[in-house]
């Protein structure tokens, strides 16, 4: 988490403003990667609201991300790759190396609070700095449309990470 | 008919006393004569919320919001829509009087509720 938000500040200041291709590239990313930690809840919890969350990650996520392909190869333009998304990957391949040790609780608490960490980050940059700075408008719309999706996640995220008592 | 667009979803489930039946075994008189009510799935909320109808109505959910949602039986999923993706509806038909209350089996703070009763 410290990482990620760390990475995604630095980003920030060094690259003023991102271009469209860059946040496109960026959001998708972030929901990838999303995809990808639930992945890892559903291998190893057993928990029903962690593996119900995940579900939800995975099903919600795979949404806006198909219909951020549909956007792209509809305006025919290639997403371009560039330092939050890098650090974003980075970011959470070391936190999968992190989860990947830990089972039962552990895991559960290191998973949920790692997801509401997640979407808090990446809610804020989506609201601060992809929204402001997208000049298509369609991009625009859909990423309005992710950003409610986001934080309803964050929400869900916060209650579950209540009802583990993790203390 | 004409509301049947291909990305529309069909359940036809009826509740009530008729739960568990099969749709062609089920009073088809009645189907005839029940309203159907539209509820709009939209910005993680459904709207309306709340819903009084007659029994034998129908109520349809569309879900405009880009991911899926469900309406689902709150207590122990006694009826359920299904998965409803972005631009798909679902509709259900109440034949008992009562109250319904229900939530999105994905979203569980999403919540609605249907009063089924005689006018
Ligand atoms: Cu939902």
């Amino acid at each position: 988490m410290a990482l990620a938000v760390a990475a995604m500040a630095g980003c920030a200041t060094a690259e003023k403003k991102m271009n469209d291709l860059k946040i496109a590239h960026s959001a998708y990313t972030a929901g990838n990667l999303d995809i990808r930690y639930a992945h890892m809840a559903l291998a190893l919890s057993e928990t029903e609201s962690v593996r119900r969350f995940a579900e939800t990650m995975i099903r919600d996520h795979t949404a806006v991300n198909d219909q951020a392909v549909a956007l792209i190869t509809k305006l025919k333009v290639t997403p371009q790759d560039n330092p939050l998304s890098q650090a974003l990957v980075k970011g959470a391949s070391e936190k999968r190396n992190e989860l990947s040790a830990l089972r039962g609780k552990a895991f559960d608490c290191a998973y949920a609070q790692n997801e509401l960490g997640y979407h808090q980050v990446v809610n804020k940059t989506v609201a601060g700095e992809f929204i402001p700075n997208t000049t298509q408008p369609e991009l625009k719309s859909l990423l309005t449309n992710a950003l409610a999706t986001f934080k309803v996640h964050e929400g869900h995220a916060g209650k579950m990470v209540e009802g583990l008592k993790c203390g | 008919m004409r509301l049947m667009a291909t990305s529309r979803r069909e359940f036809g489930a009826r509740l009530g006393a008729l739960l568990l039946l099969p749709l062609a075994t089920s009073g088809s008189a009645r189907a005839a004569g029940g309203r159907t009510h539209k509820v709009e799935i939209r910005n993680f909320a459904f709207s309306p919320a709340e819903l009084t109808i007659a029994p034998g109505d129908t109520v349809e959910w569309v879900n405009v919001d880009i991911v899926p949602h469900t309406a689902t039986e709150q207590h122990d999923g006694a009826w359920d829509t299904g998965e409803l993706k972005k631009g798909q509806s679902g509709k259900l038909t109440f034949d008992q009087t009562g109250t319904q209350a229900y939530y999105c089996a994905f979203h569980p703070n999403m919540k609605g509720r249907i009063q089924v009763r005689t006018a």
